[in-house]
């Protein structure tokens, strides 16, 4: 969107579009009251278009002064009634901050109070604004915008005077650490430019010698650098005439040289040094400009519309950026995918190639594999009475008076049968399922009065038989010694035909 | 500073542009994150098959020794009718082909009816195990009849014979010279295994 800037002398006014650093002149006004009417006709066309007013006059007032450091309400109050009490009409009055200043018993503000010795000549012209319903950004003064153009010169600190041969004048800025503290525009003739180098000269040199009658140079020191703008393609007759001095160094560059430091490219013909500081009037607007709030109170709700918009731009920029990242990372991990995926297939495909070679057979290898090792676990889990039953034969050959009258076989878990004997020293079986043997029978050839006899045998019998693996889970003999069960006896009595009976159990674990 | 009625109104446009960015911005994030989400779905699930098939790939050897080993066993109780459906009629035969074979005195048998004992997932069917218990009583004039008649059954085939458990006993009876008489009481409780391949080839 194009910016209207109202280039303001004290003769005559010229309008200019600035739009992507191109200067475009729009239109050109004289002073009096048929150039307002001109203007105002020319607003019609205009209406909501952003304005901006650049003086370049004479009467332009420069105050130092010192407040209170103050913050918020409290430093606009004061700085408002120092306005008040250094201009009659504050309507276009500024005041500059300088920094601050450490004084005896606190600390204070310096200000720069800046104005208009004659704000009258404006009034018709902001009043037409006002009325096209124009969105005023500000009303500068070249003075206010030095800064910027030192500092696109490379001048960003320390003193420095900016020297411009405006459509105006010689205009003259005194710049320190970026902030304008004094400035004054001299009226030119036509010169030639041999001329108005040492017109220039002169006039630099008696500048500084006011400044330091105003104690804002120092006395003796180091020569001010004075940055000389020359008129385009004069720089050499310029360089010849300024040379450096013990009060000023002089630096010429070209207007064309400042135009691109500027970033200015195209500027109208006939357009002196004025064109720098009304691109940046438009590019780089200074924080500090004349105009009251009232009177920028449109461009103000332009400047909301725009930061809502903006606000949401951003918003929408922040997310599409994280977005953008997601989705990235989704590609990235799609590619990632598709990549294993076919690692995946090629490997599933090396497998079907080489399984095609293995022998054929009747069903899917899983099957295959899931039913030999559970038939295996299953016949691990199982055993046959044969082995059993011919350990037992064969210790009992070595047991004569040892007659069975039943045997037992039976796979189950070791629990089962009852718990081991506490005298047998035996470990607990590995698996959970066991060979039980049980073995009942009766001792013959021994007297049954022989209890000790009978028992020792029957021992001796259990203990052989708890050998080649096998375990002793209970032995029950034909009487009862232990301490729980009860002892009887008939001594003197008739011997009974009956043998003594006992029981064996054995276990065995299955592996 | 207060904002008219008027300046208000003038804001509206703006806000709800801003808000037409915000929302379509809301919907971008949200629509990248189910984009990533399924992405990295897809990736897991790629990882999954892509480390199942190298795992595979990587036991091929061993799986190939697997095959030719198990496949042999696989092959015999084929062959043995332990793999199949259970034949009760070749039982009932190899029962009383033993009896007589052996001349065993006498001898009384029930298969229980069939329970499956084991099923065990594989690809592509399962595989289940069945178990028929039968209950066999028989007269002996030695325990080596007992035996033998375990070990005929065994070598019968047509399922895997787990022993449960089996008793012998004395039957008390005195021997007589005119006739053969039993001097022992057996009897065994054997569960008849069959496996039956959902997945194997018909």
């Amino acid at each position: 969107m194009a910016r209207y800037l109202l280039y303001f002398t004290a003769e005559e006014h010229y309008l200019y579009a600035s739009s992507g650093g191109r200067l475009k002149l729009e239109a050109q006004f004289p002073g009096d009251d048929a150039g307002v009417a001109q203007f105002r006709e020319y607003l019609r066309r205009r209406k909501g278009a952003l304005f901006g007013v650049l003086a370049d006059l004479t009467g332009e007032d420069f105050q130092e002064e010192q407040i209170p450091l103050l913050r918020g309400t409290d430093r606009e109050a004061v700085v408002q009634r120092r306005l008040t009490q250094r201009y009659r009409d504050t309507r276009l009055a500024a005041a500059l901050s300088l920094g601050q200043v450490a004084a005896a018993q606190r600390k204070n503000e310096r200000l720069l109070l800046a104005s208009f010795t004659n704000t009258q000549q404006f009034v018709p012209w902001l009043d037409a604004l006002e009325e096209a319903g124009a969105r005023l950004a500000g009303v500068y003064s070249v003075p206010l915008l030095a800064p910027a153009l030192a500092a696109s010169l490379g001048v960003h600190r320390g003193r420095a005077l900016v020297v411009s041969v405006n459509r105006a004048g010689l205009r003259q800025s005194f710049v320190e650490d970026g902030r304008l503290r004094f400035a004054r525009l001299e009226r030119t003739g036509e010169m030639a430019p041999q001329a108005l180098a040492l017109f220039i000269r002169s006039e630099t040199l008696r500048l500084v010698q006011y400044l330091v009658t105003l104690r804002a140079l120092p006395r003796e020191g180091a020569s001010l650098p004075v940055m000389v703008i020359a008129p385009r393609g004069e720089r050499a007759v310029f360089e010849q005439a300024l040379t450096p001095d013990a009060r000023a160094a002089f630096r010429v560059v070209d207007a064309a040289e400042a135009s691109a430091a500027a970033k200015l490219r195209k500027a109208p013909e006939g357009t002196a040094a004025e064109a720098l500081y009304l691109h940046l009037a438009a590019r780089k607007p200074p924080k500090n400009q004349f105009a009251s709030s009232g009177e920028r109170r449109r461009y103000f709700i332009w400047q909301l519309q725009r930061a809502v918009v903006a606000a949401g731009a951003l918003g929408f920029a922040a997310c599409a950026l994280y977005a953008g990242t997601r989705a990235y990372e989704a590609h990235e991990l799609r590619v990632r995918a598709a990549e294993l995926a076919l690692e995946g297939r090629n490997a599933a495909q090396r497998y079907q190639r080489i399984t095609a070679s293995f022998p054929v057979t009747e069903t899917t290898t899983e099957n295959l594999r899931v039913a030999v090792l559970e038939f295996r676990r299953l016949a691990e889990a199982s055993a046959q009475p044969d082995p059993g039953l011919i350990h037992v034969s064969r210790v009992l050959e070595r047991f004569p008076q040892m007659e069975l009258d039943a045997v037992q076989w039976s796979v189950g878990r070791p629990g089962e049968r009852g718990q081991f004997e506490a005298r047998t020293p035996v470990a607990a079986p590995r698996s959970d399922q066991a060979v039980h043997i049980e073995l009942s029978g009766r001792v013959n050839a021994t007297q049954r009065g022989d209890y000790r006899g009978i028992t020792a045998q029957v021992q001796a019998l259990a203990s052989a038989l708890a050998s080649n693996g096998y375990q002793l889970l209970r032995t029950q003999l034909p009487f009862d010694v232990t301490s729980e069960g009860t002892l009887t006896g008939d001594i003197g009595g008739r011997d009974s035909s009956e043998a003594p009976r006992f029981t064996i159990i054995l276990a065995r674990s299955l592996p | 500073m207060t904002l008219t009625q008027e300046e208000l109104r003038k804001l509206i446009v703006p806000l709800l542009a801003a808000m037409l960015f915000i929302g379509a911005g809301v919907f971008l994030v949200s629509s990248a994150r189910e984009t990533r989400a399924r992405a990295q779905a897809e990736l897991l699930a790629a990882q999954g098959e892509h480390r199942q098939n190298a795992d595979r790939l990587a036991r091929i050897a061993e799986e190939e020794r697997e095959v030719t080993e198990k496949l042999d066993v696989y092959k015999q109780l084929k062959r043995l009718n332990i793999l199949g459906e259970e034949r009760r009629l070749e039982w009932a035969d190899a029962v009383a082909r033993i009896r007589n074979q052996r001349e065993l005195l006498d001898l009384t048998y029930r298969v229980d009816r069939q329970k499956l004992v084991k099923s065990l997932p594989g690809k592509p069917g399962t595989i289940d195990f069945f178990a028929s218990t039968m209950h066999v009583q028989l007269d002996l004039l030695h325990e080596g009849d007992l035996l033998r008649f375990l070990g005929d059954l065994r070598d019968s085939g047509n399922a895997y014979y787990a022993v449960k458990s089996c008793s012998m006993r004395r039957t008390g009876q005195a021997a007589t010279g005119a006739t053969i008489t039993p001097r022992l009481r057996g009897s065994c409780e054997i569960d008849l295994i069959t496996v039956v391949d959902r997945g194997a080839k018909r």
